[in-house]
């Protein structure tokens, strides 16, 4: 019995030890030799103050730990439950236009999903489609970024990470004119 | 300063070393790995931030590497420089006038200034003498849109035109010219930047652009009415920054904003180089090339590129069932299905035979195998031959590019037995030219004399020289080169190895690759390489299906599965009167035409199928439209038949997930690099049939084709 | 429809010249001998047919059209047939301001041609060319090889009607 006060005294040994009226103080004081004590106990006007509430709360935060858990907001962003579970989303640096020189666009990751069908609309030839995901292509600095998003909202994803950069090689404009070798160019 | 002069003395003691023959390939060459490494790194600043780079990089590579990119035309990275655009001129300090930064090699110390009020001053001068003489083509130009001369003027150029003679003799105007049925070109846009005549000339060894006259009467073309005959001709409507060279077959189509672009691969060859598919409205309007370094760099063929307008034409968008008088009338897809099962289901175990086509994705292939295998029938074949002797295909190194196509480039010999790379393998071969220019190798080839865009030697016709060379008792040149080359490559066409002599000719290749790789100090170098013909063929290898079809044919099948196999080796001829033949594709070919059931199936920018290249890379093409009419993908095609209620009670529907790890087995290495993350992917999530009323049309066109 | 050219090929003599021309020129460089070359087949012809760039571009081993370019770009490369006489008159400052136009419209209206344009009975070819170099006796004409200087419209006359009898 008194293991078990004692155990429970341990416990709520806080500031709070006073408002608690399950177990008597008394207790706790009696079980550490007063005359080791050089001050009396420190109580913070805080705790003394706190509604019961406000005193619930506290204790749980003090005896509590955070664990972070996977967030999932499949159920309320809005999306269909068949576009969670059966779409596949695919994260990549957008390919450089092949009819172009500039490079500027290209440089952040996006996502986008896997092409659903497509019609011509029979009233105005527009194009239409059953898929509410088709023109959701969301742009990102990171693919760690973009992972995160799609982890999030639960669709499952796959990144398709470009191959190897080319190797750097110095580009020589008298290799045009070298006296023997096969670079030498016969164009201008 | 000193790095300028310590390039200038290089160049010269070389040429007092060598010998100045360039006509005679065989003499003796310094090869790029004896040059010394290069020494430390130039510093410079660009816009006041420091790079450090190679001596001998050019300003705009320089400032490349920081992010800053400099306004071009004519400059291409993988071709000569050429400088005649001016477009990259930048200020450097201490200069009066403005270098061309793709032309000027960085010196220590040297400080550029790519905003500056001259450097602005000179992009806004150039572009306005290139606007003088171009014409106001804009809206019906079909590069309108992703025009490198139209985003330059509105970045860099200036907003008025000072072009008074327009009131008197007016732009000048040129001729088109006429290089095919692929370029249209318009000359009156061309801003003459060379790119055209350098591909040709560099990249696709057919020197067929010039520029002819001179001063404001200078244009490009071939002088003779000539059709540019390369196979990478398409190329150069990319490289071109205006819009003089265009697609002829894509011409008034579409502009590239209304276009979706979906990256895939390409299946036409078996290098399997990465395409972007532009579709618009569920149409496949054209094919461009993604850079991929380690396959096709920024190119594409002819075939991969202009193939696109065929998978409109001939496609099978129906099941259909032979009638009583043989003609295949549109059936729907449960009566298909019931009486292809039935046929299966009635056919003695081992008169079963699957053929594999050329465009077969791993996916169908694995479930076409698995299908076969669980009736009892072990015939699982493809079209295309390859010896079976000795180790046959149980070994991956005897059926694929062993040198990666990436490093076919540091190749130092290249021996060529039987192939004419040029055709089979059009990327392959541009590789193998960017070594021989750039790298100075030399090539040599067995096989009949053909025009491969560089020079070769060529050391005969016939088969039994590869047996000299493998035994060494040959004295050819090439063979000592071969034997003293750091890397060499040898390679050996898959289609010399269908004859009665495939199999010796195989073996005394592989012997010669191994005798020359024994010697190589160079361990992480492989020697053979055997280039395949079609896309599909490594991977069948892989998954385990026989190469060859005579031995299952002389047994006379009663049930012959037909997965896209149009190449013709299957004919009505040569199997039994009673035979069944289920074709399972999506154009209406050879195959189509002698079988009694069809199947509609998906081409490959219809669905997601895996192909493994020549080299042994496995990559995803990704469905851009859907199959027209009721085709579906070919694998859930497949699925259907192992549906219970269909076959016999023996047939086991296989789970969802043993497809995917068969799939994933394959070849021993992870075919689908899909991080799972513990969920069944999407593509084998839908459980309905494609015959049930629930079917969720996800690949489904419930609108009949034009 | 372009008939078909008749193939070109020099005669030996001028083989023989242009093998010493390409011996000039490095092993490896005979590309460089492509303008003696091209000049020796307008010596032997008049003029330089396409069939003839082929021919000297397949003798130098490069690529036609680097012939080609070369051709087109220099005007003294006759790329039409010409007649017997290539009338060439200098169109610059000094002979125009001694009087060429005269000169040039006597030529226009006794031959009946234009520039650039050969009579009918392909005996005179008109050209206008830059500076001669022979101002001191402006107006100048090159008819072949030799240069007809101080001219007057009569002196034309002369020298055209002695020209068509020869």
């Amino acid at each position: 019995m008194l293991q078990a006060i004692g155990a429970a005294a341990r416990l709520s040994r806080t500031g709070l030890s006073r408002s608690l009226p399950a177990f008597s103080t008394s207790s706790r004081l009696s079980a550490e030799d007063p005359a080791r004590r050089k001050e009396a106990p420190i109580i913070d006007n805080e705790t003394v103050f706190a509604t019961p509430e406000e005193a619930k709360e506290k204790m749980t935060q003090a005896v509590a730990i955070t664990v972070p858990t996977k967030v999932d907001l499949s159920s309320i962003s809005g999306v269909p439950e068949e576009h969670v579970k059966n779409r596949r989303v695919r994260i990549y640096q957008p390919p450089k236009n092949a009819m172009q020189s500039g490079t500027n666009n290209i440089h952040h990751w996006e996502m986008e999903f896997d092409t659903r069908q497509r019609w011509e609309n029979p009233l105005m030839g527009w194009t239409s489609t059953g898929d509410p995901l088709s023109n959701l292509k969301i742009q990102f600095t990171s693919p760690e970024e973009a992972i995160e998003h799609c982890e999030k909202n639960g669709w499952i994803w796959f990144l398709d990470v470009p191959k190897i950069e080319k190797d750097f090689k110095p580009k020589n404009y008298g290799v045009n004119f070298a006296w023997n070798r096969r670079t030498r160019v016969s164009t201008k | 300063m000193w790095s300028l002069q310590r390039m200038l003395r290089q160049p010269l003691s070389r040429a007092l070393a060598l010998s100045p023959s360039r006509l005679a390939p065989l003499t003796a060459r310094k090869f790029a790995d004896q040059v010394q490494a290069q020494p430390d790194n130039v510093e410079l600043f660009i816009d006041d931030k420091p790079v450090s780079v190679p001596p001998g990089t050019t300003v705009l590579q320089a400032a490349a590497q920081i992010g800053v990119e400099i306004p071009r035309f004519c400059y291409h990275e993988r071709l000569a420089v050429a400088g005649n655009c001016r477009m990259c001129l930048v200020e450097v300090e201490k200069s009066p006038k403005p270098i061309a930064a793709c032309a000027m090699p960085v010196m220590k110390g040297m400080r550029v200034k790519t905003n500056s009020d001259l450097t602005r001053k000179a992009r806004e001068g150039v572009m306005e003498f290139l606007l003088v003489n171009h014409p106001l083509d804009c809206p019906i130009c079909d590069q309108g849109g992703e025009c490198d001369l139209q985003d330059q003027s509105m970045a860099f150029g200036s907003d008025k035109s000072r072009f008074t003679d327009i009131h008197f003799s007016g732009k000048r105007a040129v001729e088109d010219k006429d290089v095919g049925p692929l370029i249209k070109t318009i000359m009156t846009r061309c801003i003459h930047c060379t790119r055209c005549i350098r591909f040709a000339s560099e990249v696709a060894g057919v020197d067929d652009f010039g520029t002819t006259g001179r001063g404001t009467d200078m244009q490009v073309g071939t002088y003779v009415e000539k059709m540019f005959l390369s196979e990478l001709s398409g190329n150069i409507i990319d490289l071109c920054p205006v819009g003089a060279l265009t697609s002829k077959p894509y011409s008034f189509a579409a502009r590239p904003w209304e276009t979706r672009r979906i990256d895939s691969v390409d299946v036409l060859d078996p290098l399997g180089s990465n395409i972007v598919v532009a579709t618009r409205t569920n149409e496949v309007l054209r094919i461009l090339p993604r850079t991929n370094e380690e396959i096709n760099e920024e190119w594409l063929s002819d075939k991969s590129r202009f193939a696109c307008d065929g998978l409109k034409r001939q496609r099978l968008v129906t099941p259909m069932i032979a009638d009583s008088r043989g003609n295949l009338t549109p059936v729907e897809w449960e009566e298909a299905i019931v009486a292809a099962a039935r046929a299966l289901r009635d056919c003695p175990p081992n008169k079963l035979l699957a053929v594999a086509g050329e465009l077969a994705d791993a996916e169908s292939l694995v479930a076409l195998k698995d299908l076969v295998n669980r009736l009892g029938s072990e015939n699982a074949c493809t079209e295309q031959y390859f010896p079976l002797e000795g180790a046959g295909t149980d070994l991956r190194s005897s059926y694929v590019l062993n040198t990666k196509i990436a490093n076919v480039e540091d190749a130092d010999f290249v021996l060529l037995i039987g192939t004419n790379v040029r055709f089979e393998a059009p990327l392959l071969n541009a590789r193998i030219r960017k070594a021989f220019i750039h790298k100075e190798t030399d090539i040599a080839s067995i096989g009949p004399k053909v025009d491969l865009t560089y020079e070769y030697i060529h050391v005969g016709d016939s088969a039994s020289i590869v047996k000299d060379f493998a035994t060494g008792s040959s004295s050819h040149e090439a063979l000592k080169r071969l034997e003293s080359a750091k890397r060499p490559v040898v390679i050996i066409g898959a289609d010399q190895l269908k004859t009665p002599e495939g199999p010796a000719l195989l073996a005394y290749t592989q012997e010669l690759a191994l005798r020359l790789q024994d010697k190589l100090a160079d361990k992480e170098w492989k020697v053979l390489n055997v280039l395949q013909r079609t896309a599909s063929q490594v991977a069948a290898l892989d998954i385990g299906y026989t190469p060859g079809v005579g031995k299952y044919l002389q047994d006379g099948p009663k049930v012959v599965f037909l997965l896209g196999a149009d190449a013709g080796v299957v004919t009505r001829e040569a199997l039994p009167k009673d035979c069944v033949v289920i074709y399972q594709g999506h154009h209406g070919d050879a195959g189509a035409a002698i079988a009694d059931i069809v199947l509609p199936g998906a081409a490959y920018t219809e669905k997601r199928g895996t192909f493994v290249n020549a080299e042994g890379r496995a990559q995803q093409t990704l469905p851009a439209v859907t199959p027209p009419g009721k085709a579906r993908e070919d694998w859930k095609i497949i699925r259907e038949f192992q549906i219970p209620r269909f076959c016999a009670a023996w047939i086991q529907r296989l789970p969802a997930t043993r497809l995917m790890s068969s799939v994933h087995l394959v070849g021993g290495r992870p075919m689908l690099r899909l991080p799972v993350r513990g969920a069944i992917p999407a593509f084998l999530g839908t459980p309905t049939s494609i015959l049930s009323p629930n079917y969720v049309p996800d690949c489904h066109s419930s609108f009949a084709t034009r | 429809m372009k008939e078909k050219e008749e193939q070109f090929s020099f005669t030996s003599d001028n083989l023989r010249k242009a093998k010493k021309s390409i011996e000039m020129y490095p092993k490896g460089r005979e590309g460089s001998a492509v303008m003696p070359l091209l000049y020796l087949v307008q010596e032997q012809c008049g003029w330089v047919p396409e069939s003839a760039m082929r021919y000297v571009a397949d003798m130098l081993h490069i690529p036609h059209i680097r012939v080609y370019e070369v051709a087109n770009f220099y005007t003294m490369y006759n790329l039409k047939p010409v007649g017997k006489y290539l009338i060439q008159i200098c169109r610059t400052t000094p002979c125009w301001l001694c009087n060429s136009e005269e000169v040039l419209n006597t030529f226009k209206k006794k031959l009946g041609i234009n520039i650039g344009e050969t009579t009918k009975d392909n005996l005179f070819t008109l050209k206008e060319v830059e500076c001669l170099g022979a101002c001191v006796n402006a107006p100048v004409v090159q008819i072949n090889n030799d240069f007809y200087e101080n001219l007057t419209p009569e002196k034309v006359e002369n020298i055209i009607a002695e020209l068509s009898s020869k």
